[in-house]
Order: C-alpha cells, then sequence, then structure tokens
C-alpha cells in the first residue's frame, strides 16, 4: 500500500463545518490512479480504504457491483461487526439477488410515471411554506422551507398521519445525529434496550422509528390503505419477500432518506440562487427553458450524499491501481460532482448547463437513489413556485454546517426575501 | 422511429433483461414511448416493438442503473 504522508485527508468531520473541502478534492482528482486514504485503526474499524475522486472511476465502482459490494463490511467508512451488519441491513447494504428483490418491492412507487402523481400534493405543500416564508420576511430557510417540505411529502406517501409528523422529524434529526461524532441523546432514550451498534446510525432514535414503523405496518395490517406502507407489510405477508426486519429497515430508511438528503439539496438550493442573482435571474427570465437544467445543477451543487464506500469482492485493478480482496473503496461523489474533466468550470453554478451528468443520486449503478425522481420533483416545484412568487432571496447570514463527511447537511441558514411579484 | 435505418445513425432494437432490471426508471425517463416499468411486476418492459435511434439507444443503455437494456443484434 502507498500509505504516503502527503495524502490530503478528507475524512475529518470538523473539516466540513466549513464546507466541502474541495481543494483537498482536487488534490486527489489530480494524482494518477488511487489514493490511500488512512482511516481509523485497522482491529476496531478496518483501516483506511482507496479514495475514488474521479468521475469516470466513480462511475466504474457504482456499475461493477460484482466486484465492488455493498453487502461486505458496511457502505460507510467503518466496518461493522457481522451481527451488527446483518441486524442493520437494508437496501442499502445488499448485493443482488438481495438488492433486486428488496428494490423491486418499492421501486414502483418512485417510479418517474408513479411520482408525477405526487405532483399535486407537493406543490400544495410548497406553496404553503413559501407564502408563510414570504409573510415572515426572513427567517431560517431550513426549519421553515427546507426540512418541513420533504418530510411531509415521504410522510403523506408512507401513510404517517400529519400529526405524528413532528415526532418522526425529531426521530430523523436524531439519526443524523448518528453520522458525526457526538450524539445528544442517552442509549436508553425512546426506552430503547438494543445495543446501540446494533441499530442503524448507532442510534436510539433508530429503536422508536422501529417501534413506530411497527405500530403502523400493524395497522394497515388489519386495514390496508393505497400507501407505501400498506404495500410493505403485504409483501412481507406473503412470505419470502420481506421479512420483519428487513421491513424495520426499509421503513427507518424511507423516513430518513426522504428526509434528510432532500432538505439538504433545498438549502443548497436556496443558498446558490440567493448567492447569484444573474443566474436565479436566468430562470426569472425563461423558466419553461431553465427549469430542468436549473434543478439538475441544484443537485449537482448541492450533493447531498457525500460518498459511499464499497468493499472488493475480489483482487482487482482501477485506474492503474491494484486493489486487494477486502479493501474497502469510498466513491467521493463530493469530488465526482466537481471534476473538470466532466464538467466546464465546476465551481462555477450554471443554471443552464446543456449536458450535467451529476451524481447527486449515486454514480449509475443499481443503488442509484430510490427517490432520484421524487427528489428531482420536489426541487423543481419549489422552483417553480418561487418563479409563479417572483420570489428573490437574499443571504443575510453564514449557514451552520453538520459536521459530517457523509451528508452535506445545512443545520440552519438565515436568509430574507429580497422583492416578490405581488400576486 | 418505427423502422431500421431512418437516420443517419441507423435504428437499433433494445431489450431488457427481466433478471437485473431494478426499476431504476431511467429508462422511462428517457424514453417514455419505448420503456415503461410495470406496475406489478416492477421490471421495465418494452412498449411497441422497441426501435430507437442508436444514439439514444446508447444513452439509455449507458445510463440503465442494472445494466439490463441492450441491443438486439441482428
Amino acid at each position: 500500500m502507498t500509505d504516503t504522508p502527503t495524502t490530503p485527508n478528507v475524512t475529518d468531520a470538523s473539516l466540513y463545518l466549513d464546507g466541502i473541502p474541495h481543494d483537498r478534492f482536487a488534490e486527489l482528482r489530480g494524482v494518477p490512479g488511487l489514493v490511500w486514504h488512512p482511516y481509523g485503526d485497522d482491529d476496531t474499524d478496518g483501516g483506511g480504504f482507496w479514495a475514488v475522486a474521479r468521475h469516470d472511476e466513480v462511475r466504474q465502482v457504482s456499475r461493477t457491483p460484482e466486484i465492488f459490494s455493498s453487502a461486505i463490511g458496511h457502505t460507510n467508512l467503518w466496518d461493522l461487526e457481522a451481527d451488527a451488519l446483518e441486524a442493520r441491513r437494508s437496501l442499502i447494504d445488499t448485493d443482488a439477488p438481495d438488492h433486486t428483490r428488496l428494490r423491486r418491492l418499492i421501486a414502483v412507487a418512485f417510479t418517474p410515471r408513479n411520482i408525477r402523481r405526487w405532483e399535486d400534493t407537493v406543490r400544495d405543500i410548497t406553496a404553503e411554506l413559501l407564502d408563510a416564508y414570504i409573510d415572515a420576511g426572513s427567517g431560517d430557510w431550513v426549519a421553515a422551507v427546507a426540512a418541513p417540505l420533504p418530510i411531509r411529502v415521504i410522510l403523506t406517501m408512507l401513510g404517517v398521519p400529519i400529526e405524528d409528523a413532528d415526532y418522526l422529524v425529531e426521530l430523523s434529526n436524531y439519526l443524523v445525529e448518528g453520522t458525526g461524532e457526538t450524539q445528544s441523546i442517552p442509549p436508553d432514550a425512546f426506552g430503547n434496550t438494543t445495543e446501540l451498534r446494533l441499530l442503524p446510525f448507532n442510534s436510539p432514535a433508530s429503536h422508536a422509528l422501529f417501534e413506530y414503523g411497527e405500530r403502523l405496518g400493524d395497522a394497515r395490517r388489519r386495514d390496508p390503505q393505497d400507501d407505501l406502507v400498506t404495500t410493505l407489510v403485504q409483501a412481507e405477508e406473503e412470505g419470502d419477500r420481506l421479512s420483519a426486519a428487513e421491513y424495520r429497515n426499509l421503513f427507518q430508511l424511507l423516513v430518513f432518506a426522504g428526509n434528510e438528503t432532500t432538505r439538504t439539496a433545498l438549502s443548497h438550493g436556496a443558498m446558490a440562487l440567493a448567492d447569484h442573482p444573474d443566474q436565479w435571474q436566468r430562470v426569472l427570465d425563461d423558466p419553461e427553458a431553465m427549469m430542468e437544467p436549473a434543478t439538475e445543477e441544484v443537485l449537482r451543487w448541492a450533493t447531498p450524499v457525500l460518498h459511499m464506500r464499497r468493499t472488493a469482492r475480489e483482487d482487482t485493478e482501477l485506474a492503474g491501481t491494484p486493489i486487494e480482496a477486502g479493501q474497502k473503496v469510498v466513491m467521493w461523489y463530493a469530488s465526482a460532482n466537481r471534476d473538470e474533466t466532466v464538467f466546464e468550470d465546476p465551481f462555477r453554478f450554471d443554471v443552464g448547463r446543456p449536458d450535467n451528468p451529476h451524481f447527486a443520486f449515486g454514480g449509475g449503478g443499481p443503488h442509484m437513489c430510490l427517490g432520484a425522481f421524487l427528489a428531482r420533483l420536489e426541487v423543481k416545484v419549489m422552483l417553480e413556485e418561487m418563479v409563479k412568487r417572483g420570489l428573490v432571496l437574499r443571504r443575510t447570514g453564514e449557514p451552520a454546517r453538520a459536521p459530517s463527511n457523509f451528508v452535506h447537511g445545512v443545520l440552519s441558514v438565515d436568509l430574507a426575501v429580497d422583492a416578490t411579484v405581488a400576486s | 422511429m418505427t423502422g431500421p435505418n431512418e437516420d443517419s445513425g441507423g435504428t437499433v432494437r433494445v431489450t431488457v433483461d427481466q433478471g437485473t432490471c431494478i426499476a431504476g426508471g431511467q429508462c422511462e425517463m428517457l424514453e417514455p414511448d419505448t420503456f415503461l416499468i410495470d406496475d406489478d411486476t416492477a421490471v421495465a418492459g418494452i412498449e411497441g416493438d422497441g426501435w430507437l435511434p442508436r444514439d439514444r439507444a446508447e444513452i439509455v443503455i449507458e445510463r440503465c442503473p442494472g445494466r439490463a437494456i441492450s441491443i438486439i443484434e441482428e
């Protein structure tokens, strides 16, 4: 292994308090072959990894799941012990054929055609939140718009009663803490008695989400509805299609992923539009032509998930670098989305990019974000409703960022309404 | 685009491997007249006879997350 002392560190979570360390990623992209990145220690978390920083190689890893496994070790940087991996296993940490089976159970609900059925729901929620924000005139965009919008949408799709939304948002926020280095709740919070290492995100909030999901599942078994939880429990009842543990983990994953990632996209999106008024003006001037490229650019700019990890199933080679079976390989989407060989002037926020093959939803392989079309719809509808109101945002403060190398989270950011078209 | 050789790149017939399709939806987004994910089976089916201009077929093949789409060589 080429463990060189000059390897730029990109895993120190505190770095991300100032944003993605793009200069370090540029350095990694400039090194021919792959760079070995030290991490943790070999005994407790499996040690270092190959850092994959260029667009082309992220794509190769993502699209070659036969070699780069999601089921070995973990899909986060640190290894899990075998029992913990098994207890926490979801769609994310499986390979075919388990992955194909689980994915197909739920994928139909997220196809472009079926996601379009939710457009009116998304639009109503967005309109309500934007009108309230405009009335207030200023405030934390995350709390007022970016957080409530996606969580309300996913909970509606799942079939969670609206009066429980605040509770699930609270639980989901604790899970986000679990991706950082500190947790603000004790291990026995919410009556949890499970060892934390066996719970997703090492968080007692996962226990609470499991319990909630099981209660809702029981209710839907008795009284089926037209919602995702009903779809899942019916699959569970059909025998070997979905186990009880798989149901729990999938429910938990949908609540988390449907909440945290789109929140991040909507937060970075609003910040970018406030920071680049010329680009927002282009959208306002010609929304019909600009809506689609602007949506994709917001997604590229935001890159809500910064990386995912795979583990080599066998000895292989990538970019001329030999990789041994069992070694970790980490795809840095945050870097691929600024790859200067793919994106012209990658650090420019440009709502008119004609081609935008970003990896905001992963590198193009079978683990592609399940909610990609839902997230696109939410971003696009937010932009459309902003256009409708002539809403121009101004930045009034620096964002508080999540200390995480995994999610590009914005905890809060103060914006203000600069202008609206009287309607 | 219903028969061979209608444009300079030619047209090709595409097919979906039902075993590896993960219903990712890229094909339905890019070529909604050709691909549709079935609500019951959760795999992409071909609408019509599956002819596409070669350049568009290549894009949808490249974007398919399950690498499930291929050209039928005749």
